[in-house]
């Protein structure tokens, strides 16, 4: 298999993404932010690591959250610009609204909220560590995944709000919002997601999972929601008002003695990628059934991957530092 | 599964307990500073206490948190499954992890998170849980807070510290209660802290494939760094010629039954320094010279640990098996238990199986007889 890009960079790949103008992104373990497509390397969080990355709300380069406690936004003409500071933190997860300049990020069990354009910033205090987070689409909510459910805040008001509860006993560790608004989904320490409709707090329990899911991913238009957690990538119907309520979901290409680690869909097209634990990279065109082999050898588990907003680029990354860029032929 | 990766090619994790003021960040700061050749990715809870400033220190918050999983007793730490999963995107920068408990802290949800979390299982191991223990304070603590019987009890290796502030006859006597609470345990005495740093790693005390032998004589590793007895940073161990440190295995003096049929060793059979027993938390250990019927044993230790789980903190054993020339081994954290056949037994080895527990309300009479009910007919 020859790829359009590889390359080592000898340190765990955080995350990959595709910005606006679908430019894709590295984020390193080791604290440096990578442009593939210009050969461009900035040195983001200097002598710390990089745990978690998101575009910036412009669509113009990477927001990177550090070990360091730093907050940095790296473009690739202009570098690494420091957003905020709080020393001592570990910036575990960032998210970014769909409209205006906000973003939010989690260290420990303060999620901090930024106004980019009015530099205000505010912090939410919760009971628990917040393991992920996700705004709705419209950036009124934020929603906070953390032990025993989800905290709902009112993203643009203060502090001293009281938020909503959803409640579900157990540790919820990675959450998504379904693009249409109407269903938050988490995933559980105990190899299960769990789901909530929106408008009435309605519980969906989704199950069923051999492994934990460290994965998940709303795409072809929010019809469906695609998952890690198993031999094959599980997807789950999002097509009616009652979501995955009485679906059934499919598992696409399992393959024995391996577990998919990442999935990664098309936005607009019923097409998935999914890595795996034993280093392997497939992707399927789930109408035609269609799947192909982008990485067949094994390796080292692969722990990000993103699909162009085209869909006809793929860029991937391993734990042992290894970046990929697959191009579809026209 | 992704639990494939060979123990070496995982991080090793010791978990650090011990109740207040017995040494903790002495140690630790000692850690940090000493030029020893390893580097540490050190996870604590009082974070201002740490004197030294190191990217790789990072505050924890002692989340404990129950599992679904059906498992009433499964607690594990929340925080530490997400610090540790971080801590793995820095891979190569360190070579070991000490979590360090707060001192009130119970080490059981600590040790339950490296058996229960699928990636942390992967990634790292869980190398050993160490107690500090304050000689000079040892009665009113012990007295004070039932977590330092918890923390002794769940310990593997405790470091028996501020040993230049009582006499000899007083850290015996404080030995004997350690032993009493922990025969699994290696006891270290220490002085400010000082313990060969390289002593705390590579312990492999959770490692079913290095089990080796069972209880206090266990421990004869990790002594070539040692000064001199007399010697500053010297740590006494049974090297030293302390007459308490002698262990004779072959001379059972205080059990005339020894030898008969059914004869089950206990405790008692080879200490010269007699263990002292509390009344909640305490130790068993349980052997006998007979094969044991493997399905028997196996049946029974699970029904042991699905009904008393809860009280009972570690176990750990050794067994001969009828008809199998392969020693089985078991360890257990309260509910979660991991067994497996090791190696062969060795030609000149005597084929005696082993059981140490170590837990709250233990009942000997009722252990003992299901101990003895699984022997092989």
């Amino acid at each position: 298999m020859t790829f359009a890009y590889q390359k080592s960079f000898d340190s765990y790949v955080v995350d990959a993404l595709f910005d606006a103008l679908d430019e894709p992104v590295v984020a390193l373990g080791d604290g440096r932010v990578v442009f593939p497509d210009s050969e461009k390397e900035y040195d983001a969080h200097p002598n710390a690591g990089i745990l978690s990355a998101v575009i910036h709300p412009t669509g113009l380069g990477v927001i990177t959250g550090g070990d360091d406690g730093r907050v940095v936004w790296t473009s690739k003409d202009a570098g690494p610009i420091e957003l905020a500071a709080h020393k001592g933190a570990w910036i575990d997860v960032i998210a970014v609204a769909p409209e205006g300049q906000v973003i939010a990020y989690a260290a420990a069990k303060k999620v901090h909220v930024l106004d980019l354009l009015k530099k205000e910033s505010k912090t939410f205090t919760h009971e628990h560590s917040v393991s992920d987070l996700c705004f709705d689409p419209k950036a009124r909510k934020l929603y906070c995944a953390t032990y025993n459910g989800v905290v709902v805040w009112f993203a643009r008001i203060d502090e001293k709000q009281k938020p909503q509860k959803l409640f579900w006993a157990g540790s919820h560790t990675k959450i998504a919002m379904a693009p249409s608004g109407e269903f938050v989904i988490t995933a559980m320490q105990e190899n299960a997601l769990h789901g909530w409709r929106l408008k009435d707090s309605k519980d969906m329990r989704m199950g069923g999972y051999p492994a934990k899911i460290k994965s998940l991913d709303f795409f072809a238009k929010g019809k469906l929601l695609a998952t890690s957690g198993a031999n094959g990538a599980v997807v789950w119907p999002f097509l009616r008002p009652n979501g995955p309520m009485g679906e059934e979901a499919s598992e696409i290409n399992p393959l024995e003695g391996s577990m998919v680690s990442v999935v990664a869909g098309a936005a607009e097209e019923t097409i998935l990628s999914a890595g795996t634990e034993d280093g392997r990279v497939w992707l399927a065109e789930l109408q035609s059934t269609h799947v192909e082999w982008i990485k067949g050898e094994k390796g080292a588990p692969i722990t990000a991957l993103a699909i162009s907003g085209e869909a006809n680029r793929i860029l991937f990354g391993d734990e042992d530092g290894v970046v990929y860029i697959f191009e579809h032929a026209e | 599964m992704a639990d494939t990766a060979h123990s070496s090619q995982k991080t090793p994790v010791t978990v650090l307990t011990g109740y207040l003021g017995a040494g903790k960040t002495t140690l630790l700061n000692r850690i940090l500073s000493e030029n020893h050749g390893q580097k540490y990715a050190v996870i604590v809870n009082e974070f201002g206490e740490i004197g030294i400033d190191n990217d790789l220190i990072v505050g924890a918050d002692e989340e404990v948190f129950e599992m679904n999983n059906g498992c009433v007793c499964c607690t594990v730490r929340g925080d530490l499954i997400r610090i540790l999963s971080q801590l793995m995107k820095r891979k190569g920068r360190f070579d070991a992890i000490i979590v360090e408990t707060t001192g009130l802290a119970d080490p059981g949800p600590v040790a339950q998170t490296f058996f229960v979390d699928e990636d942390i299982k992967a990634k790292t191991y869980l190398d050993s849980v160490t107690a500090l223990v304050d000689a000079l304070h040892f009665d009113e603590a012990l007295k004070t807070d039932r977590v330092v019987k918890e923390q002794i009890a769940f310990a593997d290796h405790i470091i028996l510290n501020k040993t230049d502030l009582v006499d000899d006859a007083k850290l015996d006597e404080i030995e004997g209660r350690l032993k009493g609470l922990n025969p699994l345990a290696r006891i270290t005495r220490a002085q400010r802290s000082f313990v060969d740093i390289a002593s705390l790693l590579n312990q492999h005390r959770f490692d079913l494939t290095k089990l080796e032998e069972i209880g206090h004589d266990e421990h004869h590793h990790h002594h070539d760094h040692n000064p001199a007895h007399g010697e500053p940073g010297h740590v006494h161990d049974e090297h030293c010629g302390h007459d308490h440190h002698h262990h004779d295995h072959g001379h059972h003096h205080h059990n005339p039954a020894h030898g008969e049929a059914g004869h089950v060793h206990d405790e008692h059979c080879s200490h010269t320094i007699n263990p002292i027993h509390d009344e909640e938390i305490k130790s068993l250990s349980l052997s006998t010279d007979k094969p044991i019927d493997g399905i028997r044993f196996t049946q029974w230790l699970d029904k042991l640990l699905a009904e008393k789980g809860q009280d009972i903190l570690r176990a750990k054993g050794i067994l001969n098996v009828k008809g199998e020339n392969k020693r089985l081994v078991f360890q257990a954290v309260h509910m979660i238990l991991e067994g497996d056949l090791q190696r062969e037994w060795q030609a000149d080895e005597p084929r005696v199986s082993r059981a140490v527990f170590i837990g709250r309300h233990l009942d000997t009479a009722a252990l003992k007889a299901g101990f003895e009910a699984t022997i092989a007919a």
